[in-house]
């Protein structure tokens, strides 16, 4: 079964405030994670996304598509980079799910994809 | 071709030892196989042509290592006539092997079909979705979990085998429904495992005939696809059982299906996928949705939840209740599995529950209880079809 692991916060907020040390720790644990879940034969894809400063959103207003800058819910915290992972069960994407929490210390969001067999 | 893949690779691993090494080199005389037969026509005894070539692949590959001794050894052992074995046995322990309980039912799945089913990487990767990478990984995982457990290319012994047999229907189960799947994804480019499965299956029937069981699940696999044209609309919709255009069912499914169970009930110890089987032959063989036998589909169940209790079975066997003795009655029995935890993020549960009170004529509370299974349902065909429902009844 699949899942998708997502990331939330704010990589301005993150250069902004931790040194050089913690910029080089994360980015060898992101590499070391998603070298093991490939050699797992779990990793379907994984990918960081531009800071949320960058995202446009596009809305319906008056009768149109309007697009302005900003994440869709303006807020600080917008999704920051995700995995999708094959699994045995919910059990093992959590375990993963775990290993990232441990290291970066921000809560991470553990979804369902939509990939179940029908059962009738 | 297919067929030849799992014998060859027994013959080399007998000669050879070495399963994951000699699997690749299966693969890739498969491949060659692919290229050359359609141009220079397939040679008169395909089963040697890929056995030359898959050993001759596997020398390289291990003169490429610089094992020197080895590769001595090997090339005598080459030129060894080919023992001809009880190909039958040894595809057997093969299955056997690649459904070991020791590894992940993904990888499980992904051996059988490479191993035994002959299948590539990429269409297996296609199959399940995931990038050609992630299958090449997982199965080269599982080749070694079985290298490192010591594995040996024996059939199970005698006390295990029945438990070990479980797991490899469970295998060949799993493969069937994900073939479901199909409706969720681009469907172009992937290859048929339900197809597939029940060609596996009948390969494992002619290798264990007297297991009931192998028969029971090959019958329901028969009886359950053959509805799979009238399943969904043109649009990929989910058409429910009772609202299903029978004459869109395969007639020659539900007959081979029905016969290979009528030949097994009573031959063998009965067991669950016998029993599902027979539910779903009642089913088949109704001429329209109010003609079915439930009375018989209720026994049926009753059979089943003794042979194998859970609580999808009891789910199953309510819907059953409800159409003998009504919905209420269904809707009782319901009750009891409310404080199942095995139930607490089932949508089956639920779904089932907005059929019966739709059933008892309680529109608001049926809408509610197809929105909560549309909630948790991980199918997105399903979901579509459980927001349907409610969309009905708003």
């Amino acid at each position: 079964m699949k899942y998708m692991i997502m990331t939330f916060g704010s990589a301005e907020a993150g250069l902004a405030t931790m040194g050089k040390e913690w910029m080089v720790n994360m980015i060898q644990f992101m590499h070391k994670l998603d070298d093991d879940l490939r050699k797992s034969g779990e990793l379907v894809s994984a990918e960081g996304l531009a800071d949320g400063s960058q995202a446009k959103t596009v809305r319906f207003q008056n009768g149109i598509p309007v697009s302005t800058d900003g994440p869709f819910a303006e807020s600080k915290e917008s999704l920051v980079g995700y995995w999708i992972v094959d699994v045995e069960n919910e059990a093992r994407a959590i375990e993963i799910a775990s290993r990232i929490v441990a290291f970066v210390k921000v809560p991470i969001e553990v979804r369902r994809v939509m990939d179940a067999p029908p059962e009738f | 071709m297919r067929e030849l893949a799992p014998q060859v690779l027994a013959i080399l691993v007998r000669r050879h030892g070495q399963f994951d090494a000699c699997e690749d080199a299966v693969q890739e005389a498969l491949l060659a196989a692919a290229l050359q037969w359609p141009k220079t026509g397939a040679p008169d005894n395909p089963r040697s042509w890929l056995t030359t070539v898959a050993s001759r692949r596997l020398v390289d590959v291990w003169r490429s290592e610089n094992a020197r001794r080895r590769r001595e050894e090997t090339a005598t052992a080459l030129e060894l006539p080919v023992v001809e074995v009880p190909a039958h046995d040894d595809t057997l322990t093969l299955l056997f092997l690649c459904c070991h309980p020791s590894l992940s039912v993904p990888s499980q799945l992904a051996l059988t079909l490479r191993a035994v089913g002959g299948l590539t990487t990429v269409e297996i990767a296609n199959a399940f979705l995931v990038p050609e990478a992630t299958m090449a990984q997982r199965i080269s995982r599982a080749k070694q979990s079985i290298r490192s457990a010591g594995m040996q290319f024996d059939l199970p012994p005698e006390p295990e085998r029945a438990e070990r047999l479980v797991v490899v229907l469970h295998v060949l189960y799993l493969i069937f429904n994900e073939g479901y799947t199909t409706s969720s994804g681009p469907t172009v480019h992937r290859t048929d495992l339900t197809a597939e499965a029940i060609r596996l299956t009948r390969l494992l029937l002619l290798l264990a005939p007297a297991e009931g069981e192998v028969a029971g699940l090959l019958a329901l696999m028969l009886l359950t696809d053959a509805r799979r044209a009238a399943r969904t609309d043109g649009d990929g919709w989910l058409i429910p059982l009772d609202e299903q255009r029978r004459d869109l069912w395969n007639t020659a499914q539900i007959s081979e299906g029905v016969a290979i169970l009528t030949r097994t009930l009573g031959k063998a110890p009965i067991g669950p996928y016998q029993l599902q089987a027979a539910i779903a032959a009642v089913h088949d063989e109704a001429p329209s949705a109010k003609d079915t036998d439930w009375p018989q589909i209720l026994a049926l169940y009753e059979v089943l939840e003794r042979v194998s209790p859970g609580p999808v079975v009891t789910l199953n066997r309510a819907v059953a209740v409800a159409m003998v003795h009504g919905p209420r009655a269904g809707l009782a029995l319901l009750g009891t599995l409310e404080d199942d935890e095995r139930m607490a993020h089932n949508h089956r549960l639920e779904a089932v529950r907005g059929h019966l009170l739709e059933m008892a004529g309680e529109p608001v509370a049926a809408r509610e209880s197809y929105l909560r299974a549309a909630r948790m349902t991980a199918s997105l065909p399903e979901q579509r079809y459980l927001g349907l429902r409610a969309a009905r009844l708003g």
